[in-house]
């Protein structure tokens, strides 16, 4: 007996649609996730799914896979209604998923971890042992590891096999379906290789694939299908044979290309080299090259790529937030230690983080005590807490940032989300910042607070603060930016300057594409 | 029109908090009313001045706690490291070579200083590797008993000089001396936690340890400093006892940890960290006192007032994990 059951009824033409997904909405509270995504998945396929972050890639998979329900449109999987309502019932049906993040048991063994869906029984609930071994040995050769040692422990294993591991326990249980979300995010060139080779073969054997990457490359060498999704919607669904990559690029982005406008940036950026990063290699990834860029005076510099990329890692490093692996930081010129946040604050470093509520805010104190929370100590005397300068200090940035609220004693997490960063960026302002570290500075901000924060940080940089910004909002970055640099998979890919800017080329650059476009590859 | 809604609405959130900040003493001052109901001789003079005595090294030992449990730790060691501190200083206050006043001083500073250095330790193992401090504080727990037990062979130190007992007899209008401490203790504990930089990142680390590390402040030094705030209020809990009861005792203290962590909880501080305050720490304290000396005056056995303890601790984070409940969802 196989272990993996047979997964389409013997005489069904391949194009049989396995799946298929019609108008499917979902909202969020007021926000929109799918505004109506269509997908045909054929049997025996290898179906791409792409599109820029927030597209609602995410969203799909957790309806399909059960986590979340659906607001409305069919699903339709052999052509019968498919609503899962819980994962198991999703994984019954033979919807299998490998997440991005691994969920494996690092301390139990391969053999475990592969059957821990369903342990092999004995009588009195004792665990089979023998037939465990048995099955995942069956399931270690199905994804082409049949000299796997399946009582190692899953700790001992590097990224790959884990993932190949994960395939063996989707697997292990009735799949007609197998979802990949980012499966080569962190895989080396090899390694994506022999995941390729090993999903074509389950293909092969009538496998369908739903397979979610960044890596459009990789779409074309290993899917048949692709399927773009823009702004929660399905833009477009073709055979990879009937598109190339820059195509898929252009729907990503949608006809409609903001101009790189904004010209309301009168001001040019001065010329003084504030913050010079060489060589910066972050904890996050094993890069022999690090990252080197620089920052000028009152200059708004974006950096660029797909969730991944390495973003948040560079801000933090450069911040002392998180420990470095090797590179030199230089602040006007002169080379600086900063070990620890206090170090860059001591340097005219400020973050403001992409967690607004997790590593920002103190949500049950007071808006004048997290406005005060950076600086309080020089604002006191003899260890005593100076409340009427902390009042004060909080009106003036009450003003000067236009935070609307009730009373600047009121609880912070009592204010809207614009407002909230509006009072995480007051925070340190009040220690006059020269370098401002933004990681998403509008995520979840609504239209109009957006615009204030624009506006504030175009002040803060006529007013000759530089500021590095990272965002996964391309026009966000557009509008901002003097210039942008792009990260694709934790290495710098290219960098534009304002009169270069349109999502077609920084995406390009983000997908690894440097071909082109390059005005300079570091 | 519009700011009287607004007006109204903010005096009954006003109305809420104080109704928050109050709920311990009102529970209190309930329980005493039952009491005094239930029996004559609870609202005497003699049986409310036993009950401060009563609840004087407790108190004690829970305004320590209370700074460590804000932060987000524990301090399972305050009871062993009391009676460490009892016999070191002991044995300064009873060295016959020492004239009476030199060896009074000596003997407090020391059992500060004994009760300091361990909350140090607690603290600094504790807070630099970010390891979990019920562990670390489990092991001080037994290497201050240990240490207690060795030092003294076992045997309690009794010879003080006669002016230090005299101290933990004098009583002011019904109001022991000792208890006095503890207030004035309470006061000060209050005045740091709201009034200073030490006593907001107290609170800013429990809420939100991250934050305040990337707000570019020492975690470290602050969570330092809670735990030896905790040990220093143990060592003037063993001065307290010593003063009270005469004797230096190397199994002092066993237990008392409980009975504070219990004032602590009762007294509205979660043990998450971030929320509660010294205030509510001592009507806790007073609450487990007057719990104790009223269920005895009824007639009920000690098992019993045991059991009633354990059901209040319980109801009080019952009632608690609700109320926060309903203002998060307000």
């Amino acid at each position: 007996m196989s272990l993996i059951p047979p997964r389409t009824q013997p005489g069904s033409s391949g194009y049989a649609p396995v799946l298929s997904v019609t108008d499917l909405r979902k909202s969020y509270g007021g926000i929109r996730a799918l505004g109506g995504v269509s997908l045909t998945v054929e049997a025996g396929k290898i179906h791409a799914l792409v599109g820029e972050n927030g597209a609602g890639k995410s969203t799909l998979i957790k309806i399909l896979t059960g986590a979340i329900s659906r607001d409305s449109g069919t699903i339709l999987l052999h052509g019968k209604p498919y609503l899962p309502g819980s994962p198991a019932q999703a994984k019954a049906a033979g919807v299998q998923c490998v997440y991005q993040e691994l969920n494996m048991f690092p301390d139990l063994s391969i053999a475990e971890n592969v059957t821990i869906e369903r342990f092999p029984r004995r009588p009195l609930g004792m665990v089979d042992f023998a037939e465990m071994r048995a099955q995942a040995i069956r399931a270690l050769s199905a994804v082409g590891l049949d000299d796997m040692d399946p009582d190692l422990p899953v700790r001992k294993l590097g990224i790959a096999h884990k993932q190949l591991i994960e395939i063996a326990r989707a697997l292990s249980t009735k799949s007609d379906i197998l979802i990949l979300d980012e499966p080569t995010a962190t895989l080396t060139d090899r390694e994506v290789q022999k995941l390729a080779e090993i999903l074509m073969r389950l293909r092969s054997e009538g496998l369908s694939i739903v397979f979610v990457s960044h890596h459009l490359e990789e779409v074309f060498r290993i899917c048949d299908q692709v399927t773009v999704f823009r702004n929660g919607e399905t833009v477009a669904s073709e055979r990879i044979a009937d598109v190339t990559p820059e195509l898929v690029v252009r729907h990503m982005v949608g006809r409609a290309l903001h101009p790189a406008a904004a010209a309301s940036r009168p001001k040019a950026p001065r010329n003084t080299e504030v913050l010079a990063v060489a060589d910066l290699k972050t904890t996050a990834h094993a890069k022999p090259t690090g990252i080197s860029f620089s920052l000028k005076e009152g200059e708004v510099l974006g950096l660029a790529g797909l969730v991944g990329a390495g973003r948040t890692e560079v801000l933090r490093a450069i911040f002392g937030a998180d420990r470095r692996r090797g590179g030199t930081i230089r602040i006007d010129g002169a080379e600086v230690r900063i070990d620890s946040p206090s170090d860059a604050i001591r340097h005219g470093l400020a973050f403001v983080t992409e967690d607004r509520k997790g590593e920002g805010l103190i949500l049950p104190m007071s808006i004048k005590e997290n406005l005060g929370l950076v600086d309080f100590v020089s604002a006191s005397r003899l260890g005593l807490l100076n409340k009427s300068a902390e009042a004060s200090q909080a009106d003036t940035a009450r003003d000067k940032l236009s935070i609307k609220l009730g009373r600047t004693s009121d609880a912070v997490s009592s204010l809207s989300g614009g407002n909230q960063q509006k009072v995480v960026l007051g925070k340190w302002l009040t220690v006059r910042p020269r370098i401002l570290l933004l990681d998403e500075p509008t995520r979840g901000v609504d239209v109009g607070a957006k615009a204030e924060i624009y506006e504030i940080l175009g002040g803060l940089a006529a007013e000759g603060t530089s500021i590095l910004v990272v965002s996964s909002e391309l026009p966000e970055l557009m509008t901002l930016c003097d210039r942008i640099m792009v990260l694709s998979n934790h290495q710098l890919s290219g960098e534009l300057n304002r009169d270069a800017f349109s999502e077609e080329a920084l995406l390009k650059l983000a997908y690894g594409q440097h071909q082109e476009v390059g005005v300079k590859t570091t | 029109m519009n700011t009287e809604v607004l007006k109204s609405g903010a005096a009954i959130a006003q109305g809420r908090l104080l109704l928050r900040k109050m709920g311990v003493g009102i529970a209190l001052l309930v329980l005493m009313v039952l009491f005094s109901l239930s029996s004559e001789h609870f609202l005497t003079q003699g049986n409310l001045t036993n009950i401060l005595t009563q609840i004087t090294i407790n108190l004690t030992l829970a305004v320590g706690l209370t700074f460590v449990i804000l932060v987000g730790g524990i301090d399972l060691s305050v009871g062993s490291v009391l009676a460490l501190a009892a016999v070191v200083a002991g044995m300064v206050i009873s060295n016959p070579n020492l004239p009476p006043g030199l060896a009074i001083s000596l003997a407090i500073g020391v059992g500060m200083l004994v009760g300091l250095v361990c909350g140090l330790l607690n603290g600094a193992l504790s807070a630099l590797w970010g390891l979990p401090s019920f562990i670390i504080t489990l092991g001080m727990l037994n290497i201050a008993r240990g240490a207690a037990l060795e030092v003294t062979d076992a045997k309690a130190i009794y010879s003080f000089p006669e002016g230090f007992a005299y101290v933990g007899s004098i009583i002011f209008f019904g109001v022991p001396l000792l208890f006095v401490v503890a207030l004035v203790l309470v006061l000060v504990a209050w005045f740091v936690l709201s009034q200073t930089v030490f006593g907001r990142m107290i609170y800013a680390i429990g809420n939100n340890e991250e934050a305040v590390r990337l707000a570019g402040h020492s975690v470290f030094r602050y969570k330092l400093g809670a735990f030896a705030v905790c040990g220093l209020c143990a060592g003037i809990a063993s001065l307290i006892y010593m003063a009270r009861l005469g004797i230096a005792s190397p199994i002092a203290g066993v237990a008392f940890e409980l009975d504070a962590i219990a004032a602590v909880i009762i007294g509205g501080t979660s043990l998450a960290g971030g929320k509660g305050s010294v205030i509510g720490t001592f009507f806790g304290a007073c609450i487990i006192g007057v719990l104790a000396n009223g269920l005895i005056l009824l007639g009920l056995s000690d098992f019993v007032r045991q059991i009633i303890t354990g059901l209040v601790i319980v109801l009080a984070v019952v009632l608690d994990h609700f109320r926060s409940r309903i203002s998060q969802g307000a």
